[in-house]
This record gives C-alpha cells, sequence and structure tokens, in this order.
C-alpha cells in the first residue's frame, strides 16, 4: 500500500489517514501527545491536521507567559571587558570599570573590579539557566508546537552559545528571533540573524575592522548556514568577510561603523562590485546549494537522516521556487507520501530535549516541573539549550545515543516517575566553579584570603608546584586582588539576585489516566502505557515482561481490585517501558 | 616539497626505521608487581599494548607551544603574542615550551616526548569542524563513516570483542566510530548507571535482552543497550575504586578515569579523550587564556604517564596529542591568531624515542600567511597503528600507504 511512497512529495488521500500517522505528524511537527491528541487529529482531514500544525499564528498563544527578568542587569555593564585580566587592568589604568572604582589605598585595590566582573559572568550564567527553562516550558504548554519545534531546529542552525556571548539577555533575543520567524522566509530569517547582536558577539563581528577582516562569520556564514562545503573558495570567504566589515553590535541593536567598513570592490561567489553584507547574503540565497542546504537539513531533523542527492535537489528546487517561504514547502512535505512511509515513520532518534518535552506532553503536564531540573536533565544526555557546543550546532540522530546516554534516558524518566526527593538539591545553588565550596568553607571559618587560596589550589602540595600548576594565581601573589575571593564573591550575589526556580515535582495520575482509557487488566494497562509513551511497537518478550512485573506487583490481574493502590507499581511499570531503546524513537 | 628547516636528528633517525620485529620482547618482565589483581592477570605484550589519543579542539597554536625562540622571523611575525626567551623552558638549542608546561619538559628531557613538526595535509580547511572530521575519519578532502581509530579497532579485532575502544566524552567522537565495534562512551562515570529498585532489576534485565529488530534505527539502539547493560558496573566501579596519589592538574579532562580504566584490566586498546569545547580557538587576547590552556594540558598528560609508570603500565601505554590544525603565523589585530595549517603532534610515553620528528617548516616561505605542512598527519597515525599497536596491513586503517616514522624504541 505503501510501496513507492518514498521520495513522492504528492499529498496522501483523506483515506490514507490513520491514528497511526496522525501520531507520526505530531512527533515530528511537534513533540509527540497524549492519545487524546492523536485522536483529535486523526478525527480531522490530512489537510486540516497539517494545517493546524503550520498555520499556528492563528492559534492564540496568551497562555505563554514572557520571560521574567531578575533585573540583574545595569548599563555599567556594556561593554563588557574580554577577560578578567582586561577587566583589572582597565581599572588599574582608569581607576574604574563596569561602573565600579578601584580603592584608593590598601591591599587588593582591584578586588571590587574583579568582583564584578564574575558576578556578572555567573550572574548572566544563571539567568541563561532561567531562559532555558522558560523555553522548555513554551515548548510543553504551547499550543503552536510547530513553532517551537523550528525555533529548536534554528537554533541549532545559527548556534550561538552564551558561554562566549556572556549576556543571557542577547541570547534570549536571539530566541524570540528564532521563534518569531519560525516558519517564515529564509531570506528574512538569515538577514535578521546577520544584524543579531549574540550572533555578532558571538562570531567575533567587533574584531571585523576594515584593515583586519575577521573571517570567522563569513566562514561559518557559507559552510554551515547556507552553502554547505564545497560551494564556495577561500577566497569567497575572505571577500565576503570584507563586505561584513563594520557590522557590529551596540548593546542590544545592529550598528554599522561606516568607518570601518570596507567600501572597496570585492567579488564573491562570481559577482564583483563594493558590495555590503546584504548585498553577499542575496548573493548567496542565489545559489541552488543554499536552498538545497537548508532544504535538506529541515527534512533531516524532521523527516529521515538519509536523503539521496537526487531528492535533496528535488527539495532544494520546491525552497527556492518558493522563494525560502519554510511554511508552503513544510505542507507540502508533511502532506507528502514520502513523509508518511514506512522508511520515515518511527525511525527517528529523538535529541534530548525533545525526549524531554514529548515526555512532558505525553504525560499532559502542560508544564515543565521543576524537579528534576530541566536544564541539568537535558545536559546529562547531552544538550544544554543556549549552549551548544560549538557554531555547528548539535549533530542529530545516532550522535545522541552512546551506552552512557541510553542509561541517561531510562534515568530521566525514572526522575520524573519517581522523583528522588530525598536527594534532589537545586542545581542553580551548587558552586560555580566546585572548588567555591572548600574556599567559602574557610573563609567563613576566618581564614585569610592566601591561605584559603593555597589550600585550593593544593599549592601546598609539591607535584602541584613542582608542575608549575595554577599558574594564574602565582602570578596573582602580589595580589591587587585574588581570583578565588571574587569568584566567590561573584557567586555569591548572583545567587542572591537571580529568581529562584520553582521546585515542584510533576502532578500526574497514572492510575486516572490508564483507567480513563478504560483498562481493566494488567495486560490493558501495560498496553495503555504503551500506546502512550511509545510511537512504535514494542517487542512481545518486553511486553510480556511488563505484564509479568505489574501482576507481581499488584498480586492481581484485576485492576479494579488492585485500584486503591495501583499508583506505583503503575509508575514503576512505565518506568521499564521508557527504559526501552523503542523509547528513543519517533 | 615544502622548503623547511631540516632538523639535525632526523636523517639519522630515519635510517633506523622501527619494525615490529622484536618489540614483543622489549616489554616482557613488566607484569610483575602490579598494584592490583586485575593487572596482574593482564598479559604483556603487543596485544596488551594501549594507545591514549588526546584532541586538542579549536586548533592549537603550535608555535606558542613548541616555540623556535632562536628564529627571528617568528618575533617578527608575533612583536606582541611572541614569547620572550627568558620566559620559555628550553628544551634544547632550537625549541622551548611555555613556562606553564613542566611536565612536557620533563617528558621531554626524560626522552619520552616525540615531537612531530609541521603536521598537516594536503588543501588543507580551514574549518574547525571540517579539518576535524578530517583528521577524525583520517580522510582529508574526502570522506567516511567510520573514523580512523573506529577501522584500526575493526582491524585489529574484526570480531567487536567488547570494550575494545573507550571514548571519555559525553558525545561520541567520530573518530571512534567502528563497523564492528560500539564504542564505550561515558564522561561521568558515576552518572554511567541504570537506576532501578530491586523489583524492577529482573524486569529491566530480561528487557535488555536479544530482540529482533525492525529497522536500522531499532538494530542501531539494541546494540547500544547491549553494550550499556554489559559495560556500566565495571565503569563505574573501576572509576569508583581508583585510588593515585598523583596530581591529574586543575582541568582533569579524561586520562585520570583512563588511568582508572587501564588499572582496573580493562580489554581496552584504544581510549579517546578531548580537551572539549573548542577551547584552543584562540583569536582574541589569547596570551593568558593559551598560556593556561597549555599548563592543564601538560600536566594532565604528564601525570597520566606519572600514574601508569606507577602501576607499572607505563611499557604498555603511549599517548598521541594532536589538534585539528595550527594557526596563521602572523599575530591578527586582536592579540590573538586565526586559523591555519600545520602543527607538531606528540608521541608520548615510556616506550616512545623522544626527539623531534618531521621537520619544522619554514616561517618565512609561507603559503598565504601559512606554513607548509611537511609531514602528513597519516603518517603519524601510522606510527601509531603499525607500530606501536601491530596493525599488520594499515592501508585499509588509512586508505594508502603511509610510512610510519621511528618514534618507538626497537
Amino acid at each position: 500500500m505503501t510501496d513507492g511512497w518514498e521520495q513522492d512529495l504528492s499529498s496522501i488521500s483523506p483515506t490514507d489517514w490513520t491514528p497511526e500517522r496522525a501520531r507520526h505528524l505530531l512527533d515530528r511537527a511537534g513533540f509527540g501527545g497524549p492519545p487524546e491528541e492523536v485522536a483529535r487529529l486523526a478525527a480531522m482531514t490530512p489537510e486540516a491536521a497539517v494545517a493546524w500544525f503550520i498555520d499556528f499564528k492563528a492559534i492564540d498563544d496568551s497562555n505563554l507567559p514572557p520571560f521574567e527578568h531578575s533585573g540583574i542587569y545595569d548599563p555599567s555593564l556594556t561593554p563588557f571587558p574580554p577577560t578578567r585580566p582586561a577587566a583589572t587592568r582597565l581599572a588599574a589604568e582608569t581607576g574604574s570599570a563596569m561602573g565600579v572604582d578601584a580603592k584608593p589605598a590598601g591591599p587588593r585595590r582591584l578586588q571590587p573590579v574583579a568582583d564584578r566582573f564574575f558576578f556578572w559572568l555567573r550572574a548572566s550564567m544563571l539567568e541563561t539557566r532561567r531562559v532555558g527553562n522558560w523555553w522548555a516550558d513554551r515548548m510543553v504548554a504551547t499550543n503552536r508546537p510547530l513553532e517551537e519545534k523550528l525555533a529548536l531546529f534554528w537554533h541549532g542552525h545559527f548556534a550561538c552559545s552564551e558561554e562566549k556571548v556572556r549576556d543571557y539577555r542577547k541570547m534570549l533575543a536571539q530566541i524570540l528571533l528564532f521563534q518569531q520567524h519560525a516558519a517564515g522566509n529564509f531570506r528574512t530569517l538569515l538577514s535578521a540573524v546577520a544584524r543579531d547582536p549574540a550572533m555578532l558577539v558571538y562570531l567575533d563581528a567587533g574584531q571585523n575592522l576594515k584593515d583586519h577582516p575577521n573571517e570567522n562569520f563569513g566562514r561559518e556564514l557559507m559552510e554551515l548556514f547556507t552553502m554547505g562545503v564545497g560551494h564556495y573558495t577561500e577566497q569567497d570567504i575572505r571577500e565576503a568577510a570584507r563586505a561584513f566589515t563594520g557590522w557590529s553590535d551596540k548593546d542590544l541593536t545592529f550598528h554599522i561603523d561606516d568607518v570601518q567598513h570596507d567600501s572597496g570592490d570585492k567579488t564573491v561567489l562570481g559577482h564583483t562590485g563594493p558590495l555590503d553584507g546584504q548585498e553577499v547574503l542575496d548573493i548567496i540565497l542565489a545559489q541552488p546549494a543554499t536552498a538545497n542546504f537548508i532544504a535538506g537539513k529541515l527534512y533531516r531533523f524532521l523527516v529521515r537522516d538519509d536523503l539521496s542527492p537526487e531528492f535533496q535537489d528535488r527539495l532544494g528546487n520546491l525552497l527556492r521556487s518558493g522563494k525560502y517561504e519554510i511554511a508552503p514547502f513544510l505542507r507540502t512535505l508533511f502532506l507528502s507520501r514520502d513523509f508518511y512511509n514506512p522508511a520515515s515513520v518511527g525511525t527517528h532518534i529523538k535529541g534530548p530535549v525533545e525526549l524531554i518535552v514529548s515526555t512532558y506532553r505525553r504525560l499532559g503536564l502542560g508544564t515543565t516541573p521543576g524537579m528534576p531540573d530541566f536544564n541539568s536533565a537535558s545536559t546529562e544526555l547531552g544538550q544544554t539549550l543556549l549552549n551548544p557546543p560549538t557554531v555547528a550546532g548539535w549533530s542529530q540522530g545516532r550522535a545522541w545515543i552512546t551506552p552512557g546516554s541510553l542509561l541517561a534516558r531510562g534515568n530521566f524518566a525514572r526522575a520524573v516517575l519517581l522523583p528522588d526527593v530525598i536527594a534532589f538539591a537545586d542545581p542553580n545553588l551548587d558552586p560555580y566553579p566546585s572548588q567555591l565550596r572548600t574556599f567559602s568553607a574557610h573563609i567563613r571559618a576566618g581564614e585569610d584570603i592566601t591561605t584559603a587560596s593555597r589550600i585550593v589550589d593544593g599549592a601546598d602540595g609539591t607535584e602541584a608546584q613542582r608542575s608549575g600548576m595554577a599558574i594564574a594565581n602565582l602570578l596573582s601573589a602580589h595580589e591587587e586582588f585574588n581570583t578565588h575571593y571574587a569568584s566567590l564573591k561573584g557567586w555569591e550575589e548572583a545567587v542572591r539576585r537571580v529568581r529562584p526556580t520553582l521546585r515542584a515535582a510533576a502532578q500526574f495520575s497514572l492510575t486516572t489516566l490508564v483507567l480513563k482509557g478504560g483498562a481493566r487488566s494488567t495486560t490493558q494497562a501495560v498496553d495503555s502505557l504503551i500506546a502512550r509513551f511509545l510511537s512504535v511497537p514494542l517487542d512481545s518478550e518486553t511486553r510480556d515482561a511488563a505484564v509479568t512485573f505489574l501482576e507481581a506487583e499488584l498480586g492481581t490481574a484485576d485492576l479494579d481490585r488492585a485500584k486503591t493502590y495501583l499508583e506505583e507499581p503503575l509508575r514503576l511499570t512505565a518506568h521499564l517501558i521508557m527504559s526501552t531503546p523503542q523509547y528513543q524513537l519517533a | 616539497m615544502a622548503k623547511g628547516i631540516l632538523l639535525g636528528e632526523i636523517g639519522r633517525r630515519d635510517v633506523l626505521r622501527a619494525g615490529l620485529i622484536g618489540l614483543g620482547g622489549g616489554i616482557t618482565g613488566f607484569g610483575a608487581g602490579p598494584v592490583n589483581e586485575a593487572a596482574a592477570s593482564t598479559p604483556t605484550g603487543l596485544g596488551s599494548r594501549v594507545l591514549v589519543v588526546v584532541e586538542l579542539s579549536g586548533a592549537n597554536d603550535g608555535l606558542n607551544t613548541i616555540v623556535p625562540y632562536t628564529n627571528d622571523a617568528y618575533y617578527r611575525a608575533r612583536p606582541k603574542l611572541g614569547l620572550r626567551p627568558e620566559k620559555l623552558r628550553r628544551l634544547d638549542d632550537q625549541f622551548a615550551v611555555q613556562s606553564g608546561m613542566a611536565g612536557f619538559e620533563r617528558l621531554f628531557k626524560d626522552g619520552q616526548l616525540a615531537i612531530v613538526h609541521g603536521v598537516g595535509y594536503d588543501n588543507p580547511s580551514f574549518s574547525h569542524f571540517t579539518s576535524m572530521a578530517y583528521w577524525q575519519t583520517g580522510a582529508p578532502n574526502s570522506g567516511d563513516p567510520y573514523g580512523w581509530l573506529g577501522r584500526l579497532a575493526d582491524a585489529l579485532d574484526p570480531s567487536g570483542g567488547d570494550n575494545f575502544i573507550v571514548d571519555v566524552e559525553s558525545r561520541q567522537s567520530l573518530a571512534v566510530r567502528a563497523r564492528a565495534h560500539v564504542p564505550l562512551t561515558f564522561f561521568q562515570p558515576e552518572h554511567f548507571k541504570r537506576d532501578a529498585t530491586y523489583e524492577e532489576k529482573a524486569a529491566l534485565d530480561q528487557i535488555a535482552g536479544p530482540r529482533t529488530a525492525r529497522n536500522d534505527a531499532e538494530t542501531f539502539l539494541f546494540d547500544v543497550a547491549a553494550s550499556a547493560q554489559r559495560a556500566e558496573m565495571h565503569v563505574r566501579e573501576a572509576c569508583a575504586a581508583y585510588r593515585t596519589p598523583v596530581d591529574y592538574g586543575l582541568i582533569r579532562f579524561g586520562l585520570e578515569r583512563v588511568a582508572a580504566l587501564i588499572a582496573a584490566g580493562f580489554p581496552t586498546r584504544i581510549y579517546y579523550v578531548s580537551y572539549p569545547h573548542n577551547a584552543f580557538d584562540t583569536h582574541v587576547n589569547q596570551a593568558d587564556n593559551h598560556a593556561r590552556l597549555l599548563t592543564y594540558t601538560s600536566d594532565h598528560i604528564a601525570a597520566f604517564l606519572a600514574d601508569m609508570a606507577r602501576i607499572r603500565r607505563g611499557p604498555d601505554v603511549s599517548v598521541l596529542v594532536f589538534s585539528e590544525f595550527g594557526r596563521r603565523v602572523a599575530e591578527n589585530a586582536n592579540l590573538g591568531t586565526d586559523h591555519g595549517t600545520a602543527g607538531p603532534c606528540f608521541i608520548a610515553g615510556q616506550p616512545v624515542r623522544g626527539g623531534h620528528y618531521g621537520a619544522m617548516p619554514s616561517l618565512t616561505d609561507l603559503d598565504d600567511g601559512n606554513m607548509r605542512f611537511t609531514t602528513d598527519f597519516r603518517r603519524v597515525y601510522a606510527t601509531m597503528a603499525a607500530t606501536w599497536m601491530g596493525c599488520q596491513d594499515t592501508t585499509p586503517v588509512l586508505k594508502g600507504d603511509w610510512p610510519p616514522l621511528p618514534a618507538f624504541q626497537g
């Protein structure tokens, strides 16, 4: 019946529409959902179901609150010095930095400046975790799942990291940009990203000067954001970098420094003229390679990993002939026979954020619980929002899975189903870096800063001294400031000022969910959990093992007899099902 | 062929090309007096040799690592970033290391550090991701679904024996991706475990049994699940039980975990660790940051080898250190350096024949501001694969015939 559906972009007919296919659409165009949501989509026509995802701007999103700032920023933090040595040097030379004065006399004259530097680094880091939490909450709560799914895609595509940007406000603004243009026009999005402060900082726009072009943005623009390797030369990169000279950020806005802009002739991909950045973007967008690259990457993210060059060309043509409008391209894709053929269905390995969000949505939560901590959980699985490992983003698919991450995925399920409320500690109170715990204990016990530092450095240990480690602290032995102390004071102030995250466990009742679904026996209960949590069939050995387990826990196969104590056994059984390899698939 | 400074020692050493014959005898007798029973049961010989690969991600600035402190061209190209001779640790009358690299200095002076100069490849990519993929696959300007270490594991043990490759990273590297082997990948050993209650255990064991897969994705997941099931307890226990007096430095990027597994008698022949997150990408304000990175790296590697000597596995272990490319000869306007080409590789350990290999590229005869590489990185790989690991035929591993360097004692 699906013979020949592979690489067929013609639409499926209403008679092809089944609950399984509705679930597939929900998994891929969104983050999956509970059986009721699958049933709702299955009752529509395929066109209407796909339209519900794609025409999301029509859906009310007033249930999604904007990010609430803690209020840690003030303008004296801009411009923020690039390094701690640069901050203290500035204060030594001018008497102040970041709005804080050096002391006129006395020991550790520059200490307040060093404290200030670390305060902002740590506060921005903690606030970025709150942004990640806020975003995850949107993914779970939204009635516009494709908007967030695509924002996540663009975040991995135009990957910037707070670790380098060092300003949660810029990172937040970038995520808002991805949400705004999620299914819009790629030219519009690319043009906005090229002017986006987080991107400008991340790829060193401030260092791209007329007399010293910095190729970082020009290179990644061609290699990672548009065409991919093999469609341009090193010369094209150098020339493109010149076209972007002078493009920079003024705090949260875009700014062109005319003095630093090189207005001379450049030749990029065969086009010569006094090109500016936007003209270079348009030259790149006119290349078939760009449409192929973007179309192929969207396909791999939303449909499946393997893609023949010929089919990728077809997808590229589709995107380019539609003038880079994402929505009509995805409408064709989500309605296509190719999307519903067996090679596409149930073969996608969920990414960490996708796995977490889909778990919450399938449980019908409506919000992201504070326990387990979202950022720690996703980091454990290999993905930290707003901190991608490199500008190449996250590699998808099989790259997510290692023996360790597979175990961690099962452990995450357990932390949701059976949270360890005794051992749980708020990770945002866990000092960064961890040596602060020891250092703080020594300082609070009345030890002087130098002695406490030496203990933390292990500088009393001969091995440490011999091998020349802790060089930074030996260099600061003349102590205009103490780095450890600054790190401690910065952390303390950051934790005091950043708003706490509510630490509530997920509220749900598997008993209600299973009984409401009509299950009467342990076998039916297991099938109900399988239908709720899995997108692919579970092999009969595993299903039988789960039934045997549940029956042993209940002491009966009759759910009615066990209805007063069903919850814990059902949660353990759900943990078994969510520990299977099949749980990774959607 | 690039014009370069040919080091005096090289010509002599090339004659003494190390072969495989006789190597086995060189390491017998070191099994005596191990620190624990697991090590005692480890057989010595070619089959007990371990290769540890250390990746420095982000493109390490080779010129400020192994500093040609007598070369005026170096100081001319780097008026601000050039490291003054009085601030360096001199290795000999041509080269020195940064002051924080006491560990590397000691290894070199003990004859346990081979420095391979000017390592690179033809038509270099200046992209971190592309060049790293070239190094990891061993297929520059080409591609391969498997990594060079994965192919080496497949060649050495086509049966895909358990835990032949260990990758101490949060994400598995392309370098270790293999056809027959599922690399054991973990970063935090204490997290490498399945949390479950006593009642669940029997059911979980049943669930982990062999299954018939419906498609390739399931085949892959079932294989990894089986590997996790076999390895989890061993890794966690080995790392938790390991005690060492050796200080592994301020940034412990994985070698102390490698030591724990080696000490526990793991059958692993190939270990991979990474200094992650593109840390060595020093475009801006390089000096302080690069000094720290090298200090941590040098401390960590020297500590690991000291620890291996302590548990008497020194003769069985050698370490290869690489980065995806070097940096441009001239400093940039931001007190940093931009993406370049060739750079040094390091081979360290007791079995190594320390000294200089390859030719230091010229700092004046440049290709558009970049050094011309003098040794293809696949020759370094061949040295590790053939000479050290005893791979009989490295042609499928390295996709060509690359002569090894004589960097091991024969």
